[in-house]
C-alpha cells in the first residue's frame, strides 16, 4: 500500500519536472534550425557588408564605406527608382482593380465560387513560369501581339526590346498575377462588415456612390490598408519574374533592386557591396513597413 | 436583367484576361518551333507530344520534378513538425522573463525582413558546410524560411481553441503532453492542413535561392531548371513552353484540390 503511493507521488514529480520542462524542449528544435539558417547567416551577412571583397575574397574592412557608396552609386539609385515606380504603379493598379471587382462580387450569386477556383490560377503558378507565359506574349516573333499587328499587315511589335514599354510589360505581369490576391482578401473583408449601416444607409435614400464612400470605405479601411502592406513589401522583393522576362533590361530600364543585388554578388563578385545593398533594402522594407503599421493603429484609434 | 448580362460579361472577360495567356503557352507547347515564329498560328496546326517528350529525355526535366517534390515535401514537413511545437509553447506556457513572448516577438521580426537580406550569407554558409548543390543544403534553407510563417500562423490557430478541452484532459491523467497530442492537435488540424498547403505551394514555387544555392540538374527544383533552359537555348519557344506547362501544372492542380483551405488560409493569413 505505503510502496504504491510512494511511486505514484514519485511518478507525479516527475512527470511535474517534464512538464515543466516541457516548453524548452518544445522550443528547441526551432530555435536551432532559426539561430543556424536566420540568425547566424543575418549577423554574417551585416559582417560581411563591412568588408571589400575582389572575386568573391573578402580583402579588408572598410566599415561602413559600402552603405555609404550605395548613395552615390548611379546604378543603385537608378534601380531604386525603377523599383520604387514599379511597386507604386503594380500596387495602385491591382488595389483599384482588386476593390472594383471585389465590390462587384460582394453579394453572392451563383458562378462566384467558379470565378474564385479561376483567380486563384494566376496566383499559384510558380512565378519562372508566369514570366515565360508573358515572354511568350510579349515575343516579336512569336508573341501575341506580334501576330494581331500582322495579321491586320503590320509590323511585328517590339515590346521587351523598348525601355518603357518592358517596364510596362513587367507592372503588367505583376498585375496579372497578384490582382486576384488583393481581390480575395478584401472579399473576405467586404463580406465580414455588418449589414446594418448598409440598411440604413440605403433607407435613408444615399445613392451608391455615397454608401461606398460613407460607409464601406471607411469600415474596410483597416483590411485594405493590411492588404496594400503586404503586397507592397512583397513587390519590393520582386526578383523570379524579372529575371526571366528581361533580366532587368533593356539597359536598366526593368532592373529592379533585387537583379541589381543578385548581378553584383553572383555576377560581379563583390560580396561586400551586395550585402550592404541587400541590407539596406531589407532596412527600407522594415521602415515602410513599421510606418504603414504605425499609421494604421493611429487610423484605427480614430 | 440587364444586371445579371453586365454581370455575365464582366465574368467573361476575367475569364478571357486569366486564361488567354495561359492557353497560348500551352498552344505553343504542342507546335514547333517553326509554326510558332513564322506562321503565327492561333491553335496548333499539327499538334504533336515532341516537346515533351524531348524535354524528359534531353533536358533531364524529369530530374528538376524530383528534386522539386523531395525537396518541397521534406521541408515543408520538417518546418510543420518543428513550428507546430513552438507555436503550442508560445501560445500556452508563461515562462521566467517572458521568454515565449520574446521568441514569439524575434520569429515575427524574422518573417518581416525580405529573404533577399539572408541570401547571400546562405550561400556563404552552404558553400562553407559543402552543401551547394544537394538536396540537403535546400532543404535547411526552405525549411528555415517556412518555419517562421508555420509558427506565426499555428499559434494564432492554437489560442483559438479553448485551454478548458486540455485541463480537462490533465484532470483525467493526461500529461501535458499527451493533452496536446490527443485534444489540441486534432482540432487544430485545419490551421495544418492551411499552413502545410501554404508552405507547399511557396516552396515548390521558390527561385531566389534555388538559383544561387544550385548549379546542376543533380538539385535544381523545377523553377530553376526551367529558368536555364531559357538561358541555352535562347529562343527555342517550344521547349519552354512545354516546360511552363508540365511546371505550372503540378502546383495548379494541387491549388484546385485544396482550394477551400487555400482561399481560407490566404485570407486568413491576410486578415490576422
Amino acid at each position: 500500500m505505503r510502496t504504491t503511493e510512494q511511486s505514484v507521488s514519485r511518478q507525479r514529480v516527475q512527470k511535474a519536472g517534464l512538464d515543466l520542462a516541457l516548453p524548452y524542449l518544445l522550443l528547441s528544435p526551432s530555435l536551432l534550425i532559426t539561430f543556424v539558417v536566420l540568425v547566424y547567416p543575418l549577423w554574417d551577412g551585416i559582417r560581411a557588408s563591412t568588408k571589400f571583397y575582389r572575386y568573391g575574397k573578402p580583402l579588408r574592412d572598410v566599415g561602413l564605406e559600402n552603405y555609404v557608396r550605395l548613395w552615390f552609386d548611379d546604378q543603385f539609385r537608378n534601380s531604386l527608382w525603377v523599383t520604387l515606380r514599379f511597386v507604386t504603379l503594380a500596387v495602385a493598379i491591382e488595389t483599384v482593380l482588386g476593390l472594383a471587382l471585389a465590390l462587384f462580387c460582394q453579394r453572392e450569386f451563383r458562378g462566384i465560387r467558379f470565378l474564385r477556383t479561376v483567380l486563384i490560377v494566376p496566383m499559384v503558378i510558380t512565378p519562372v513560369v508566369v514570366a515565360i507565359v508573358f515572354r511568350l506574349i510579349y515575343a516579336s516573333d512569336a508573341g501575341m501581339f506580334t501576330v494581331l499587328s500582322e495579321s491586320f499587315g503590320g509590323d511585328p511589335v517590339q515590346i521587351l526590346g523598348h525601355p518603357t514599354r518592358a517596364f510596362l510589360a513587367l507592372v503588367a505581369l505583376d498585375v496579372w498575377e497578384w490582382t486576384p490576391l488583393m481581390f480575395l482578401i478584401l472579399l473576405a473583408g467586404l463580406q465580414s462588415l455588418p449589414v446594418e449601416p448598409f440598411e440604413a444607409a440605403r433607407v435613408d435614400g444615399a445613392g451608391p456612390w455615397r454608401v461606398l464612400v460613407d460607409h464601406t470605405l471607411p469600415m474596410l479601411g483597416p483590411v485594405l490598408a493590411i492588404a496594400i502592406i503586404l503586397r507592397t513589401i512583397d513587390a519590393f522583393g520582386t526578383f523570379d519574374q524579372v529575371f526571366v522576362l528581361t533580366r532587368g533590361g533593356p539597359g536598366e530600364a526593368t532592373r529592379l533592386l533585387s537583379i541589381f543585388g543578385y548581378e553584383t554578388a553572383f555576377k560581379f563578385q563583390q560580396t561586400g557591396y551586395a550585402a550592404a545593398l541587400f541590407i539596406t533594402m531589407g532596412l527600407l522594407i522594415l521602415a515602410l513597413a513599421l510606418v504603414a503599421v504605425r499609421l494604421l493603429r493611429r487610423a484605427e484609434q480614430q | 436583367m440587364s444586371k445579371s448580362i453586365a454581370r455575365a460579361a464582366i465574368i467573361s472577360l476575367l475569364l478571357g484576361v486569366v486564361f488567354l495567356p495561359i492557353y497560348w503557352m500551352a498552344a505553343a507547347s504542342f507546335k514547333s518551333n517553326k509554326e510558332i515564329t513564322q506562321e503565327a498560328t492561333l491553335y496548333p496546326h499539327s499538334p504533336s507530344f515532341d516537346n515533351y517528350i524531348r524535354l524528359m529525355s534531353q533536358k533531364q526535366f524529369d530530374e528538376f520534378l524530383l528534386n522539386s517534390i523531395v525537396v518541397t515535401s521534406a521541408s515543408v514537413a520538417l518546418a510543420l513538425a518543428a513550428g507546430t511545437l513552438a507555436a503550442y509553447a508560445i501560445a500556452r506556457f508563461r515562462l521566467p522573463f517572458r521568454l515565449e513572448r520574446a521568441v514569439g516577438l524575434s520569429l515575427l521580426t524574422l518573417r518581416i525582413v525580405p529573404a533577399v537580406v539572408i541570401l547571400i550569407p546562405v550561400y556563404l554558409l552552404m558553400l562553407e558546410l559543402k552543401l551547394l548543390d544537394t538536396w540537403l543544403g535546400l532543404i535547411i534553407t526552405y525549411t528555415a524560411l517556412n518555419l517562421t510563417f508555420c509558427v506565426w500562423m499555428m499559434e494564432s490557430f492554437f489560442r483559438e481553441i479553448p485551454v478548458d478541452l486540455e485541463e480537462a484532459a490533465m484532470v483525467d491523467g493526461d500529461s501535458r503532453f499527451t493533452a496536446f497530442r490527443r485534444i489540441t492537435l486534432p482540432l487544430s488540424a485545419p490551421g495544418l492542413v492551411a499552413t502545410a498547403i501554404f508552405a507547399v505551394i511557396v516552396t515548390f514555387n521558390e527561385f531566389m535561392f534555388a538559383l544561387v544555392l544550385t548549379a546542376t540538374p543533380r538539385a535544381m527544383t523545377m523553377p530553376r531548371g526551367t529558368a536555364t533552359l531559357i538561358g541555352r537555348i535562347d529562343t527555342d519557344w517550344a521547349s519552354m513552353s512545354a516546360a511552363g506547362v508540365l511546371g505550372a501544372l503540378p502546383i495548379v492542380i494541387f491549388a484546385l484540390l485544396v482550394q477551400r483551405h487555400l482561399v481560407r488560409g490566404m485570407t486568413l493569413g491576410a486578415l490576422k
